[in-house]
């Protein structure tokens, strides 16, 4: 089984620019609202409205922090019919929250916490 | 460097941002702070250059208040009235530095944008409020500007479809590099030839018994009412909405935290000395040009001053005069449109910061250059009414000051956003009569500028009427603010320096109160009326 923590290439040493970027893209992750979004996205695409069922926050609170995953390209809008429906932009994005989520139960639960996630995540 | 560097507590390395960008080390024109930087300035020198690096925000903030509109007032004042008004000065400087010092204190503590502070604690009617009076009168303002720009290069006989089409090309590469110590070096490029204009009262020598005689405020009866109005208008562009908006999103920008507050401060009262001198300068000017002039004339514009100090205090006057105009109108023309466009991004929560370049944050550039492009391409319609325009942005910009600095108080009242940065008593009383005084001199502003028959003494009557009442409902409003959550939570000097609020999705929602909301639904009523006023009359003038 192949190790998911090795990096797929070398990011060392990393470009103040990239590292610039990556900086943003962590940021979009960075408030707990968003991640709840973003998590409700895993299972795969959905309308405003059903996010905002899905989470349980305002109307207004949702749209606001959409629109800032869409500025950050972390999620991507298609328009279906005058609904407007919101993906997670990549797998990568899916990769990254397990990984964070992996990296807190582990550090919360210790070796209960990191088998959990081990079991959820296969 | 400190031995054992004290950390920053945990609120201060969490801080809230709306922008990654808005994180990070400070690169100020001249000098840079890192992040991290937690050690104690002991040495003069340090402390220095800490200043050096942290100098900005405040001073770009009043550089560009000294705008074109502030310029032809004030030089108006000195044409019309000589010396008489020189004491406005002393008056206005404590003003304009105590709301600066507010602004700039809810930017280093929230690390929120105004218009989005107005966002999270009033909701959404409020906020739509201010961010539409924001647009309109930075509108305003940013015509006022091109204008200015206009004046200042047919002084040099420069045609205005050249220079306008120059300047809004100029200011929009300038804003859009991506680079905030670029951008920060510019803006001090520009204020260099701004405070130019300093030398404009050492060369007009003007006795220093007469300029002390016009720091005592003297009233002549015959010239009352022009006089009142000139009076107004010199607060009105003074004081302006864009400018609270501007200082806060700007300290945020350039990564200023509660840490360096205290030089943030220094910053704000070393922009108003310059404000004070550059402004009390073309005053002084102005009045020692004109004093041995025959009768006192009515003032026409900027560029009829520049030519008037150029015949009577010799060509150098008038060029630095025409040169500071240009600096400032530019300057205004940056800062007033990126008020607007921090306020629109923070609201609609897309990447803001001139650290960013234009394709990275497209929505605020984007703004940006649209604001400048449309307010350019409305300088140069043919036969546009310029000074219809000019005289009543200053109306409109009085009317709606009030609202904004009632906000910026009941903002750095809320012990949820600054902790125990809130705002002392004294500040809050200090500020509650400078927005009755705002008021009732706004007011007659508006009523004179709307209804020109109505004598004087009317107009301060019903002035004053409606001046007792705003102040009993703000006083209301104010008292029933203050006993609510005072903030003491036994915190060491460090924890009370470095405060941070806490990320803006866990704030608690704001204790909701039936005297502020009446209290704001007032004010909020009474400038509509006085702006719905405003817009009856410049259609009829319009329509003439």
């Amino acid at each position: 089984m192949p190790n998911p923590q090795r990096p797929l290439a070398p990011i060392t040493p990393l470009h103040q620019d990239v590292a610039e970027r990556l900086a943003d893209a962590m940021f979009a992750l960075a408030t707990p609202s968003r991640l709840q979004i973003l998590a409700s996205l895993r299972a795969g695409p959905l309308t405003v409205s059903q996010i905002i069922h899905e989470v349980g926050m305002e109307q207004s609170a949702v749209s606001h922090q959409l629109r800032v995953l869409r500025d950050h390209a972390v999620v991507s809008v298609e328009r279906r019919g005058r609904e407007r429906v919101y993906t997670l932009r990549d797998g990568d994005v899916s990769a990254l929250l397990d990984h964070a989520y992996r990296h807190v139960l582990a550090l919360m639960g210790g070796d209960a916490g990191d088998a959990r996630a081990r079991r959820e995540a296969s | 460097m400190s031995t054992a560097a004290t950390p920053f507590p945990r609120s201060a390395d969490r801080r809230s941002a709306l922008d990654r960008a808005h994180i990070g080390d400070i690169h100020g024109a001249f000098g840079s702070v890192e992040c991290y930087d937690t050690g104690p300035r002991l040495t003069r020198r340090r402390q220095l250059r800490t200043m050096l690096a942290i100098l900005g925000p405040g001073l770009i903030v009043m550089a560009a208040d000294k705008d074109a509109g502030t310029m032809s007032v004030f030089a108006q004042a000195g044409q019309e009235h000589g010396m008489e008004l020189l004491w406005v000065l002393v008056v206005l400087a404590p003003l304009l530095y105590v709301s600066q010092e507010m602004a700039a204190r809810l930017g280093a503590v929230t690390g929120t944008g105004h218009a989005r502070l107005v966002l999270e604690r009033f909701g959404r009617l409020w906020c739509a409020f201010s961010l539409t009076d924001l647009l309109i009168l930075n509108f305003a303002i940013l015509v006022t500007e091109f204008i200015g720009v206009a004046l200042s290069l047919s002084y040099f006989g420069v045609s205005r479809y050249l220079a306008v089409p120059l300047a809004a090309a100029a200011l929009i590469v300038v804003s859009a590099t991506g680079n905030f110590r670029r951008w920060e070096r510019a803006m001090y490029a520009l204020i260099l030839a701004d405070v130019g204009v300093v030398a404009l009262a050492l060369i007009a020598r003007p006795s220093p018994s007469t300029i002390s005689s016009g720091l005592v405020p003297a009233v002549d009866h015959g010239a009352a009412t022009p006089m009142l109005l000139l009076l107004i208008a010199l607060i009105g562009t003074t004081l302006t909405p864009w400018q609270i908006f501007f200082q806060q999103s700007n300290v945020i920008d350039k990564r200023i935290t509660s840490r360096w507050l205290a030089y943030e401060r220094i910053d704000t009262a070393i922009g108003t000395a310059v404000f004070i001198l550059a402004a009390g300068a073309i005053l002084i000017a102005c009045a020692a040009a004109y004093a041995h002039v025959g009768p006192r004339t009515g003032f026409t514009d900027a560029a009829d001053i520049a030519r008037g100090l150029d015949a009577h205090l010799g060509r150098a006057a008038g060029a630095i005069f025409a040169i500071a105009l240009l600096n400032a109108s530019m300057l205004g023309a940056a800062a007033v449109s990126l008020s607007s466009s921090y306020a629109t991004s923070e609201v609609l929560g897309v990447k803001h910061s001139l650290h960013r370049s234009f394709t990275d944050a497209r929505v605020f550039h984007g703004c940006f250059a649209t604001f400048i492009v449309i307010a350019a391409c409305t300088v140069l319609i043919p036969g546009a009414p310029l000074g219809v325009i000019t005289t009543h942005v200053q109306a409109l910009a009085g009317i709606l000051l009030p609202c904004t600095l009632v906000l910026l108080l009941l903002l750095c009242n809320d012990a949820q956003l600054l902790g125990p940065l809130t705002n002392p008593r004294w500040l809050n009383v200090a500020g509650a009569l400078a927005v009755a005084t705002i008021l009732g001199l706004s007011t007659m502003l508006t009523l004179t500028t709307i209804f020109p028959a109505v004598g004087l003494r009317d107009t301060l009557y019903v002035t004053l009427a409606l001046l007792i009442a705003a102040t009993a409902v703000i006083g209301l409003t104010m008292a029933r603010a203050q006993p609510h959550e005072r903030f003491d939570g036994g915190l060491t000097p460090w924890e009370r320096k470095t405060w941070t609020s806490p990320m803006l999705e866990r704030l608690a929602a704001p204790a909701s109160s039936p005297a502020r909301t009446l209290g704001l639904a007032m004010l909020r009523g009474y400038t509509t009326v006085m702006v719905v006023l405003l817009l009856a009359r410049l259609v009829t003038l319009l329509a003439r």
